[in-house]
C-alpha cells in the first residue's frame, strides 16, 4: 500500500511535466486536484478551463441546432447537429461495407464458407426490414401529404372560388368596354380620354387580381413544399436498410463468384481442361488453344497478384491526406531549413533571395496547383515506364497502398511551395539572432564551419525553425484541402468535391462532417509540433514570429 | 608569456572615433597570476577580448611566447563574464564540447574521464546532467570554469569571474580557483573590480585608468607567500596597507576623472533681485484694487 502511495507521488511531477510539454495545460488542476493539493484554486482552475469550454460548446451546439432550421437552401435545410451525425455514422458505414468487402474478396476455405452463411442469414433477415423501412416511408408520405391536404384544402377552394370571380368580373368588365368603344365619336378628346382611362384601370385591376392568385398560390406552394420530419427518418433507415441489403449482396458476389480464390480455381480448371484438349490436336485448331491457353495463364497471374477494387473511403481519404501534407511538408522543410539557415548565416545571400522571398510568398495555392500539375504530369513517368515508379506503386513500404500520382506529388509540391516561407522566416530569424556570447565560446573553441554550425548555430536556432515548421504545417494543411479539391487527388478535399457535386439527401451533412475531421486533424499536428518544439527549446530561447 | 605592446582599441565611425583603450603595454610572465583592476566602463571588457584574440587591436601588437596572436583559440582558455554556456547542453555535455574539440581523437572513456576530472575539480559532480537553466549562478560560473580548464589551456583568462556571485560564494569561488592555480600551475590574467579580491589572488595588479581612452598605471607588486589564509588577511600588516594603497590610487583616479569630466565654466550675466526683502503680501494688496477695505 505504502509503495503504492510511494510511486503515485513519485509520477505526480512526470504527469504534470508530460501535460505541459504536451500542450495541454487544462489537465493539469485535474491531476493536482486527485493530489489533494489545494482543491480550492484547482476546483475554480477546472471550472475556468473544463467546465465554461464544454458549456460553450453546449450553448453553441444549441445555437447550431436552432440556427439549421432557420436557413433554408437548395440543397435542403442547413444539417444541424443530429443531421451531422447521422451523416458521420454513414460514412462510418460505409467505411466498414468497403472494408468488409475487401475482406470477403481474399478469403479462402471454410472461412469463405463461413463468412457466406452468416451473410446469406443475415440478407435473409432483410428482406422484411426493407419492405417494413418501405412501408414506412409510404405510410408517413400518405400522412404527411393528407396533413398538407388538410392544410391547404380551404386556401386551395378560396383560390378556385377567386379564380372564378375574377374571371367573370374581368369579362364583364371587358365586355363593358368593348360596349363604350363602339359608342366613341371620332376626334371627341375628352371621349378618348375617358375611354382610355377606364381601358387603364381595367388593366390594373386585372394586374392586381392576377398577382393576388400567385401571391396564394406561393402561400400554398410554401405549405406544400414542407419537409416532413417523419418523412426525412423514414427515408434515412428506407435507406440504410437498403443500403445494407446491397451491401450484404455485394458482400455475397465477393465470397463467390467475385472471390479471388474462386475466380483463380476457375481459371486453373479451364487452362487444365484446355490443356487436355492441346494434347489431342493439331494444326490451326492446336495453335488456337495454345494462344487461349497462354492468354489465359497471364490472366490468372494478373488474378493472383490483384486486390479488390472499390470505392474510396474517407478513411482511406484521410490517410492519404495526411501522407500527402507531410510529404509537401518534408520537401518544403528539405527546402527551407538550409536556405533559412544561409540567409541567417550571410546578409549577402539573404540579399540576394530576398527579391524570391518576397515575390514568392504571397502567391496562392490556386496559382501553384495547375503550374505544378503540368510540371509533374510531364516530368513523372507513368509507373509502366519507371522502375521507380513500378516499385512506389506495387513495392514500397505502406506507400504502394497510396497510388502515388502526379496529382499527389503536384498537391504535394503545392503544400511545400505555400508552407515553406514560414519555416524559412523562422529559421533565418533564428540563426540570425543566436547569442553573440555563443558565437564567441565557438570562436575560442576554434570549431570549424560545419562543427559550428551543427554544435552552435543549429541547436541555438532549434526552438524557431520548429515554431516555423510548426506554422508551415498549418499552412499546409489548409493548403493541402483546396489542392486536393483542385487536382482531384484521392484525399479529403476530393470528398468534399464529390460530395458538392453529389445530390444525395445527406451530401450537405457530409461537408459538415468533413469541417470537423479537417479540424480536428489539423488540431492533432499542431499539438505534436508543439510537443517538439518545446522539447527542443531551451531556457531563454527566442519565441516565435 | 603573453604581451600588450603600444596596443590601443577604438570604435566607431573616422569622424567621431573613440580611443576606448589607449597605449596599452602589459606583459604576464609564465605562471604568473595578474589582476587587472578597474572601474566599469573602463574597457576591461575590450581588454579580456584583445588577449582572448577576439577583438584584434587597432593599433600595436599582441604577442603570445614571442609571436604576434591570430585570433582566438582554446591555448588561452576564456571564462566568460556572463558564463556563456550552450543552454541546450547540460554541464556535462559543455565540458564535452570543449574537450571534443581541443583533443577530437581522444577515446571515448578517456574522454568520459576527463569530464569526471573537471567537472570534480569545481565540485559539479552532483549537478553534471544539469541543464544551465537549473543551477544557480555560482554554479553556472563554476561550470563555466571547468569548462574553461577542460581545454588545458596555456593562459586562463577570467573576466570578471565573481562579479556576478553573492559575497559566500564568491569566497568559495575565489579559493577554488586558487587551489587550482596552485596544483595546476599555468598563467592567469584575471579582470576583478574588488580589491580585496585582487589582493588575495594575484601576484601582480595592474589598474586600468578610467575611460575613454584606458591604459595601465603603474603595477602594485603583491609581495605576500602563498597560500594566503583567508582568515587572518585582515591582520596581515602587507595585505592592508596594499588594499589601502590601491583604494586610494583608484580613488584618486575616480576624482580626476570626474575632475576631467566637468562641464567648462560658463560665465553667468550679473544679474540680481532688487530687493529679496519686499513681501509678497504688501504686493498682492497694492495691485488689488476691489480688496474690500476693512475700516470704512
Amino acid at each position: 500500500m505504502s509503495s503504492l502511495m510511494k510511486f503515485f507521488t513519485k509520477i505526480k511531477y512526470p504527469i504534470l511535466k508530460a501535460i505541459d510539454v504536451s500542450g495541454l495545460t487544462f489537465l493539469s488542476p485535474v491531476v493536482r486536484l486527485c493530489y489533494g493539493e489545494e482543491p480550492r484554486v484547482q476546483m475554480k482552475k477546472i471550472s475556468q478551463w473544463i467546465v465554461i469550454p464544454i458549456c460553450a460548446v453546449i450553448l453553441f451546439t444549441i445555437v447550431w441546432a436552432y440556427g439549421s432550421t432557420v436557413v433554408k437552401t437548395k440543397s435542403g435545410s442547413v444539417p444541424g447537429p443530429l443531421a451531422t451525425l447521422k451523416a458521420s455514422e454513414s460514412i462510418t458505414n460505409f467505411g466498414d461495407y468497403e472494408k468488409a468487402k475487401e475482406e470477403a474478396y481474399s478469403l479462402t476455405g471454410p472461412e469463405r464458407a463461413e463468412a457466406l452463411k452468416t451473410a446469406k442469414a443475415r440478407l435473409g433477415k432483410m428482406d422484411p426490414i426493407v419492405q417494413g423501412a418501405t412501408e414506412k416511408v409510404a405510410e408517413a408520405k400518405a400522412s404527411h401529404s393528407a396533413k398538407l391536404k388538410k392544410r391547404t384544402s380551404r386556401m386551395l377552394s378560396t383560390r378556385t372560388t377567386l379564380k372564378e370571380t375574377y374571371t367573370a368580373t374581368q369579362t364583364a368588365r371587358k365586355t363593358a368596354l368593348a360596349d363604350l368603344s363602339n359608342t366613341l365619336t371620332p376626334g371627341n378628346k375628352p371621349d378618348y380620354a375617358n375611354f382610355m382611362k377606364q381601358v387603364k384601370q381595367h388593366t390594373d385591376k386585372t394586374d392586381l387580381e392576377r398577382e393576388e392568385l400567385v401571391k396564394l398560390a406561393k402561400e400554398i406552394k410554401v405549405i406544400t413544399d414542407e419537409k416532413s420530419d417523419e418523412v426525412a427518418a423514414a427515408l434515412f433507415a428506407q435507406t440504410r436498410a437498403a443500403e445494407e441489403k446491397q451491401f450484404l449482396q455485394k458482400q455475397i458476389d465477393q465470397l463467390t463468384g467475385q472471390n479471388k480464390a474462386t475466380k483463380i480455381e476457375t481459371a486453373k480448371s479451364e487452362i487444365a481442361e484446355d490443356s487436355a484438349t492441346l494434347l489431342t490436336l493439331t494444326g490451326p485448331p492446336a495453335l488456337e488453344t495454345a494462344e487461349k491457353i497462354a492468354k489465359a495463364q497471364s490472366r490468372l497471374v494478373k488474378t493472383e497478384d490483384s486486390v479488390y477494387a472499390g470505392p474510396k473511403t474517407l478513411g482511406y481519404q484521410i490517410k492519404r491526406s495526411i501522407l500527402c501534407v507531410f510529404t509537401g511538408f518534408l520537401i518544403g522543410s528539405i527546402i527551407a531549413i538550409p536556405i533559412g539557415i544561409l540567409c541567417g548565416l550571410n546578409t549577402t545571400f539573404m540579399a540576394a533571395m530576398t527579391p524570391f522571398i518576397a515575390i514568392f510568398k504571397p502567391v496562392s495555392p490556386i496559382v501553384w496547383l495547375p503550374i505544378c500539375l503540368i510540371i509533374a504530369s510531364a516530368v513523372i513517368p507513368a509507373p509502366d515506364d519507371s522502375g521507380f515508379m513500378k516499385w512506389l506503386w506495387e513495392d514500397a513500404w505502406i506507400l504502394h497502398h497510396y497510388d502515388i500520382n502526379p496529382a499527389f506529388i503536384a498537391s504535394a509540391i503545392t503544400v511545400a511551395l505555400c508552407s515553406l516561407w514560414a519555416t524559412l522566416a523562422n529559421t533565418a530569424l533564428g540563426v540570425a539572432s543566436i547569442d553573440k556570447d555563443h558565437l564567441n565560446v565557438a570562436r575560442v573553441l576554434k570549431l570549424g564551419f560545419w562543427p559550428r554550425l551543427f554544435k552552435i548555430v543549429i541547436p541555438s536556432a532549434l526552438p524557431l525553425i520548429f515554431a516555423g515548421l510548426r506554422i508551415s504545417l498549418g499552412v499546409g494543411w489548409m493548403v493541402l484541402i483546396a489542392a486536393e479539391l483542385l487536382s482531384s487527388s484521392e484525399g479529403i478535399g476530393k470528398f468534399v468535391w464529390d460530395q458538392f457535386n453529389n445530390g444525395a439527401s445527406d451530401s450537405f451533412a457530409k461537408l459538415f462532417v468533413v469541417v470537423f475531421v479537417v479540424g480536428i486533424i489539423g488540431l492533432l499536428l499542431d499539438r505534436i509540433m508543439i510537443v517538439f518544439q518545446r522539447l527542443v527549446s531551451f531556457e531563454g530561447s527566442p519565441t516565435a514570429i | 608569456m603573453l604581451e600588450l605592446k603600444n596596443c590601443s582599441v577604438s570604435f566607431g565611425p573616422p569622424s567621431k572615433r573613440v580611443d576606448v583603450l589607449k597605449d596599452l603595454n602589459l606583459t604576464v610572465e609564465k605562471n604568473e597570476f595578474v589582476a587587472v583592476i578597474g572601474f566599469s566602463g573602463a574597457g576591461k571588457s575590450t581588454l579580456i577580448s584583445l588577449l582572448a584574440g577576439l577583438q584584434e587591436p587597432t593599433t600595436g601588437q599582441v604577442l603570445i611566447n614571442g609571436k604576434e596572436m591570430e585570433g582566438p583559440g582554446p591555448d588561452r582558455g576564456l571564462m566568460f563574464q556572463n558564463y556563456s554556456l550552450l543552454p541546450w547542453l547540460s554541464v556535462n555535455d559543455n565540458v564535452k564540447l570543449a574537450i571534443k574539440t581541443v583533443f577530437p581523437k581522444m577515446a571515448k572513456s578517456e574522454v568520459s574521464d576527463k569530464i569526471e576530472h573537471y567537472v570534480k575539480m569545481v565540485k559539479l559532480d552532483h549537478a553534471g546532467t544539469k541543464k544551465p537553466h537549473e543551477l544557480s549562478g555560482g554554479m553556472r560560473q563554476r561550470a563555466s570554469l571547468a569548462r574553461t580548464l577542460a581545454l588545458d589551456p596555456e593562459v586562463l583568462l577570467l573576466d570578471e569571474p565573481l562579479s556576478a556571485l553573492d559575497a559566500l560564494t564568491r569566497s568559495e569561488l575565489q579559493d577554488q580557483i586558487l587551489n587550482i592555480w596552485e596544483n595546476d600551475k599555468r598563467t592567469v590574467v584575471m579582470i576583478t573590480n574588488d580589491v580585496d579580491e585582487a589582493v588575495l589572488m594575484a601576484d601582480r595588479i595592474a589598474p586600468l585608468t578610467m575611460g575613454p581612452g584606458a591604459t595601465f598605471a603603474d603595477e602594485f607588486t603583491v609581495n605576500m607567500e602563498r597560500p594566503r589564509a583567508r582568515r587572518t588577511l585582515n591582520d596581515h600588516p602587507e595585505f592592508m596597507r596594499l588594499k589601502t594603497q590601491i583604494t586610494l590610487f583608484m580613488m584618486g583616479l575616480n576624482k580626476a576623472a570626474q575632475k576631467d569630466a566637468q562641464a567648462p565654466l560658463i560665465s553667468m550675466p550679473d544679474i540680481r533681485p532688487r530687493d529679496f526683502a519686499l513681501p509678497s503680501a504688501n504686493i498682492r494688496l497694492k495691485n488689488k484694487k476691489d480688496q474690500p477695505t476693512s475700516a470704512a
